[in-house]
């Protein structure tokens, strides 16, 4: 996934743990053994080999709090307290159990207004470089990215601690100022900070933003610029295996840097490449069939969509004209056009979020219907002239379509729209633009349609999306009974209102239209055959966070 | 070519490479957008926080103070940290140097070792079968998109053929001369081919014209061999507007070439520029473009230098 998407999950604040890829194989592929599972294994994991991997983005820096991208390669070396599973399920990393009410980690405070989260941190654990993992790494790496002279990128959910209690070496107390059930997809999840290597040090310029030191399967051993990222296995790795075998498998991992999607496939024909997690669905649709690669593809918590321009002034704020655009455009073409791989979805609450999803009509947006579209315009005095194209009072019924330009799918994507808002008499000119001048646009609304995609945690937020005030909200859109609804959901920690307040929040978005949800997205790996044990993860921390249990069969004469 | 000459040349660079940052950091700055965009809608970094991170970067100084605090800095050799990577911008560029002199070195030779040849050939047998089949190929060369080649060129001889890597600088780990040789071949030529198309145009109707001056005729009248005339009379008078047009492509090499480094996954400076550009990192674009500036203003006078070598009319006082 280019840089500036990553950029942009980062950015999806509080509680984006993006990038859902988990289970089900597409296609070719058999079944995979989910490691959580007790998946009947065919023969033992093999310790040894070499992992080559493609990544489609230059790397920043591999400092996971300061970086723009997504922490692929930090994923297999820095850990953080919990983890997502292939599920996006959390999971236990450095802490022995993920906090809740149940079990007393999570505690409300202050008559029910605010809360505490107690983490009871695994013993025994050490850093690359041997020294002891304790509660003052977690302490200092809040201290640490709260500071404002820190210049980060992911700060999220740091403003939301007021102090940390460490009672022993073993034991975090962390105190928020009001309940925030996102908390786990936010910092101590992406990473935990070495404080005796770094404490008094200007992390904006340190050597760790090059080689980062962490308690993770594998550690960095070279890094060079534009080229390569070469980590090595961590003898001293706290986790076992099943069998009590040490953990990782993989001997090394390479990550090489391939900017260009044609080159990344001819890399994985020949072999060079072993690993190329989030393909674009053009590769996929390349690759199929191809000997000896395996296309691995999993849920995603993205999820595609139309935005409305809704500043003052849009012709868009007109609800018969959304509507009507909304009922013109075919997911079925959409998904086709990108390999079949993607869902057509109707809400921007992903199916996969199975505790908060609700597929009721009243739910979800218009479905596929050009006829009432064409009729709804007719009635609404948008005629259609001589050359097809539709005006009222002389005012030609056109508009603007923006999407990041360079991505692939995103164009292919757009195309299709524009051919179908044509069909039912609106022109539209493709304004494509690239890096921060996508960004301003976004975020300042500078557009009249905008096909774009989110990514959420799986503890999704939604109020950065269409909150009055929410920072991602370039739309201009702006309603007190969805803010109302979205509150009520982002501050229960209880399953049955929250469900109910989601059910809000997709009525209301379905009616308002501020955008329209198209498709949700799909991760699509492809891997050589060789490597077993992969899972695709649905979220921002990427694939890699399960790299421990990956191992390679040897390769027979001829296989790549 | 007086010493005096050289050193006033010189000397005249100085204004002119300021005109030039100064222009450069005010189209910089016109673009939509800055590099803090990435914090201003994170919900995460509070208001006090930016402010702290506008002053930490001196972006919330006036733009002509930025400006000039800028060439202060510059001129004592420091260039700043990228916005990006936290990195010293020296650092940055200096890393991707070595494999962007080498990449772009390779295709300038390249291109003249076989721009020339063609040029005089195409030219001494202008309308013969030769003529039309390397016209042919160079109108082929110049209109064949880079990325296009590549990747046919990727497809047969790497993953077909199996002689050469697919891309990359070097194998990790197994860096050799060989190596080395062996991953810089397809992108050299790539990145050579449109040059030897241009190059070759243009040489030949530079020596079909001189080839019809009077002193080619009073030339072959002295008895000399033809080869003599078209390399010693023809060939010489021919090159000097090639030179120009040479220098400026030998400037260029230092700005990289994005396409080509992009599909072989050369670590170039092509790359570094676009993705600086993206995300607006300042200082690293203004290290780039001063970079690439200096280049273009010193070959410049090398070709001058050049023409007065070639050509003994030429002088300079």
């Amino acid at each position: 996934m280019p840089a500036i998407d990553a950029l942009l999950l980062t950015l999806a604040a509080a509680a984006i743990a993006p990038q859902l890829e988990t289970a089900p194989p597409v296609q070719a592929a058999p079944l995979r053994a989910a490691p959580l599972q007790a998946a009947p294994m065919r023969a033992a994991p093999i310790h040894g080999g070499t992992l080559t991997v493609g990544l489609p983005y230059d790397i920043d820096t591999l400092n996971v709090y300061s970086t723009a991208e997504l922490g692929d390669v930090e994923a297999a070396v820095v850990e953080g307290l919990l983890a997502p599973d292939e599920h996006a399920k959390y999971i236990p990393v450095l802490a022995t159990e993920v906090p809740t009410l149940e079990n007393g980690g999570i505690q409300l405070t202050q008559g029910g207004s605010a809360m505490r989260v107690v983490y009871h941190l695994r013993p025994g654990v050490k850093w690359h470089d041997g020294a002891d993992f304790t509660a003052a790494d977690v302490k200092f790496t809040w201290e640490t990215v709260r500071d404002p002279r820190f210049l980060a990128e992911s700060k999220d959910g740091s403003q939301d601690v007021t102090s940390i209690d460490t009672p022993d070496d073993l034991t975090v107390v962390v105190n928020y100022r009001a309940i925030s059930p996102a908390f786990a997809s936010t910092l101590f999840t992406f990473g935990i900070l070495p404080r005796h290597l770094l404490e008094g040090h200007d992390l904006n310029h340190d050597v760790y933003n090059q080689k980062p030191v962490g308690t993770g399967p594998f550690k960095v051993s070279e890094f060079r610029r534009g080229q390569y990222v070469v980590l090595d296995r961590n003898p001293f790795y706290w986790r076992r295996d099943e069998q009590g075998a040490s953990l990782p498998y993989l001997d090394r991992v390479i990550f090489k840097i391939i900017a260009s999607s044609n080159t990344l496939g001819a890399l994985i024909r020949a072999g060079d490449v072993l690993l190329a997690p989030r393909i674009p669905y053009m590769l996929a649709k390349q690759l199929q069939g191809a000997r000896n690669i395996e296309l691995v593809s999993g849920p995603s918590l993205g999820w595609v969509h139309l935005d409305f321009g809704l500043k003052s002034g849009s012709k868009l704020r007109d609800p018969v004209l959304r509507r009507a655009i909304a009922e013109a455009i075919n997911r079925a073409a959409l998904v086709k056009a990108a390999g079949g791989y993607p869902q057509a979805i109707r809400s921007p609450i992903v199916p996969l979020l199975e505790s908060l999803y609700d597929s009721s009509p009243d739910a979800s947006a218009p479905a596929y219907d050009p006829d009432a579209a064409n009729q709804a315009l007719d009635a609404a005095g948008y005629r259609r002239g001589p050359d097809g194209y539709r005006s009222k009072d002389g005012a030609p019924l056109q508009f603007w379509i923006t999407t990041r330009s360079g991505e692939i799918d995103g164009e292919i994507g757009e195309q299709i729209i524009m051919a179908e808002l044509k069909a039912i008499g609106i022109r539209i000119s493709a304004d494509n633009k690239s890096g921060i001048a996508y960004r301003e646009a976004r975020y300042r609304g500078d557009f009249d349609l905008l096909y774009s995609r989110w990514v959420t945690a799986s503890d999704p937020v939604y109020s950065v999306f269409y909150g009055s005030h929410g920072p991602l909200n370039g739309q201009g859109y702006a309603s007190a009974e969805l803010d109302a609804a979205l509150a009520r959901m982002e501050t229960s920690i209880e399953p049955a209102p929250r469900r109910a307040a989601a059910r809000d929040v997709q009525r209301i978005l379905a009616q308002d239209l501020p955008a329209v949800p198209l498709i949700n997205m799909v991760s699509i790996a492809a891997k050589t055959r060789r490597l077993k044990n992969f899972t695709t993860n649905p979220t921002n921390m990427t694939d890699f966070i399960g790299i421990a249990r990956w191992y390679l069969e040897p390769s027979q004469a001829g296989t790549p | 070519m007086s010493p005096q000459f050289l050193l006033r040349r010189l000397v005249g660079m100085v204004p002119l490479l300021l005109g030039i940052s100064l222009v450069l950091f005010m189209i910089i700055h016109l673009a939509p957008g800055g590099p803090l965009d990435a914090y201003v809608d994170n919900p995460s970094v509070t208001p006090e926080a930016l402010a702290q991170i506008k002053v930490a970067y001196g972006l919330d100084q006036p733009l002509p103070v930025q400006y000039l605090k800028w060439i202060k800095s510059m001129a004592q050799g420091v260039w700043g940290y990228s916005i990006r990577s936290g990195r010293p911008v020296t650092q940055e560029i200096a890393e991707r140097l070595p494999a962007t002199l080498l990449l772009g070195g390779t295709a300038l030779v390249l291109s003249m070792a076989l721009a020339l040849p063609i040029g005089v050939v195409t030219a001494a047998l202008r309308r013969s079968a030769w003529d039309h089949a390397l016209t042919f190929l160079s109108f082929a060369g110049i209109s064949i998109p880079v990325f296009w080649l590549a990747l046919m060129m990727q497809l047969l001889f790497a993953i077909s053929l199996g002689w050469l890597p697919v891309a990359g600088y070097e194998t990790i780990g197994a860096a050799g001369l060989l190596d080395r040789l062996a991953h810089l071949a397809m992108p050299a030529v790539v990145l050579s081919l449109a040059t030897v198309a241009a190059w070759s145009r243009f040489l030949r109707a530079s020596m079909v014209d001189a080839l019809g001056q009077d002193y080619i005729r009073t030339a072959y009248a002295k008895g000399h061999s033809p080869a003599g005339v078209l390399i010693k009379h023809a060939l010489r008078n021919a090159l000097l507007p090639v030179v120009t047009v040479v220098s400026m492509e030998m400037a260029s090499i230092i700005s990289g070439a994005v396409i080509t480094e992009t599909v072989f996954a050369w670590p170039g400076i092509g790359r570094l520029f676009v993705e600086s550009m993206d995300g607006r990192d300042y200082p690293v674009l203004m290290g780039l473009m001063m970079m690439g500036s200096a280049a273009l203003v010193v070959s410049n006078l090398a070709a001058d230098v050049v023409y007065a070598l070639i050509d003994p009319r030429i002088r300079y006082d």
